[in-house]
């Protein structure tokens, strides 16, 4: 092979794997841990902004117009779902005596959203959801599996995640109370 | 033109197949072709509640007389594309088709052309000098030394 010829090649292959090297760096740089993981991690990350269709068709909700209004309880769920029954009923419940000073929205993820409005009326839960069909917002939070109930306070901090039954009362009066 | 005429009668046996398969789909073909969208497997691998709420839907769309498109339109609206195994053959999708065979004629078109410039590169074989009579002579002596 000439020499140019040769050179030319050579500096490709290794410009090729700079660019592979820059990109594999970006990546990890930028790998989001997801919500669940920053609790963990013992930070109060921001609640993650999303702007899907409401389940019942009636327009849309804005988390972003919420956020650092009011206190929002998040719930993930989904129509397969058995656990999120339970859960769902609890957070309606709990509805009753925290709704007007907290906002309850749940999000139905990788779901059928007729199913999923089925799903709705048949265990009186009468909070509005979101559609998150791809999934792609629960992964923001932290991914499967569900339920997923997220606590977040009037500064659009997230406080906590529901991991035990205890959870529900405790976070509900500090958001708020935030 | 025997392989041209095998290549046509083979087109033309799998066309009303393929025809066939959109028109009236099965719910085994579609179970391949169809992700769980928390398993990451095909329809077909999982037994999983998610997977089989998108397989009564398949067979509710199949029932109710909807072709392939429309059965994989309706779940990509709810699921988004990453629902389907393979990605469509239009817009971006096109990409994922396109891009291994267009890397494999550049990969074959590189080689060919090195293999080329290699072989044309190489130095010819030396032509062997004719020898001095006079050693050529000495050297028939010393051979017939020896017979």
């Amino acid at each position: 092979m000439a020499r140019p010829l040769r050179l030319t090649a050579q500096v490709l292959a290794v410009g090729l794997v700079a660019a592979l090297l820059a990109l594999l760096i970006w990546r990890v740089a930028h790998n989001d841990k997801g919500v669940s993981q920053a609790l963990r991690d013992g930070e109060q990350p921001t609640a993650p902004a999303f702007d899907l269709n409401r389940l019942d068709g009636q327009g849309r909700i804005d988390l972003a117009s919420i956020r650092g209004k009011k206190p929002i309880v998040l719930d993930f769920w989904a129509s397969w779902c058995v656990p999120c029954i339970h859960e769902s009923k609890r957070l309606e419940a709990a509805r009753k005596q925290y709704g007007d000073r907290i906002e309850f929205i749940g999000v139905d993820t990788k779901d059928l959203s007729s199913d999923a409005r089925t799903w709705q009326r048949r265990h009186g839960i009468t909070y509005p959801s979101v559609h998150d069909g791809s999934g792609n917002e629960l992964t923001k939070w932290g991914g499967l599996p569900i339920p997923k109930i997220f606590f977040v306070n009037r500064s659009g901090k997230v406080v906590g995640e529901l991991l035990a039954e205890e959870d529900l009362p405790r976070y509900l009066r500090q958001i708020s109370s935030s | 033109m025997t392989r041209i005429l095998l290549v046509v009668l083979a087109a033309l046996l799998v066309a009303p197949v393929a025809r066939a398969s959109e028109q009236h789909p099965t719910l085994a073909e579609l179970e391949g072709e169809v992700m769980c969208p928390v398993c990451g497997t095909t329809l077909d691998q999982s037994n999983s509640p998610a997977a089989l709420q998108i397989k009564r839907a398949i067979s509710t769309g199949i029932a109710a007389g909807q072709t392939k498109s429309e059965i994989k339109q309706r779940l990509v609206a709810e699921y988004g594309e990453a629902i389907l195994a393979a990605p469509r053959r239009k817009g971006f999708g096109w990409l994922a088709w396109a891009l291994p065979l267009v890397g494999l004629s550049a990969a074959a078109v590189l080689v060919g052309f090195g293999a080329w410039r290699w072989s044309s590169a190489r130095e010819p074989e030396p032509v062997a000098a004719p020898l001095d009579p006079a050693l050529e002579r000495r050297l028939d002596d010393e051979l017939a030394r020896f017979e």
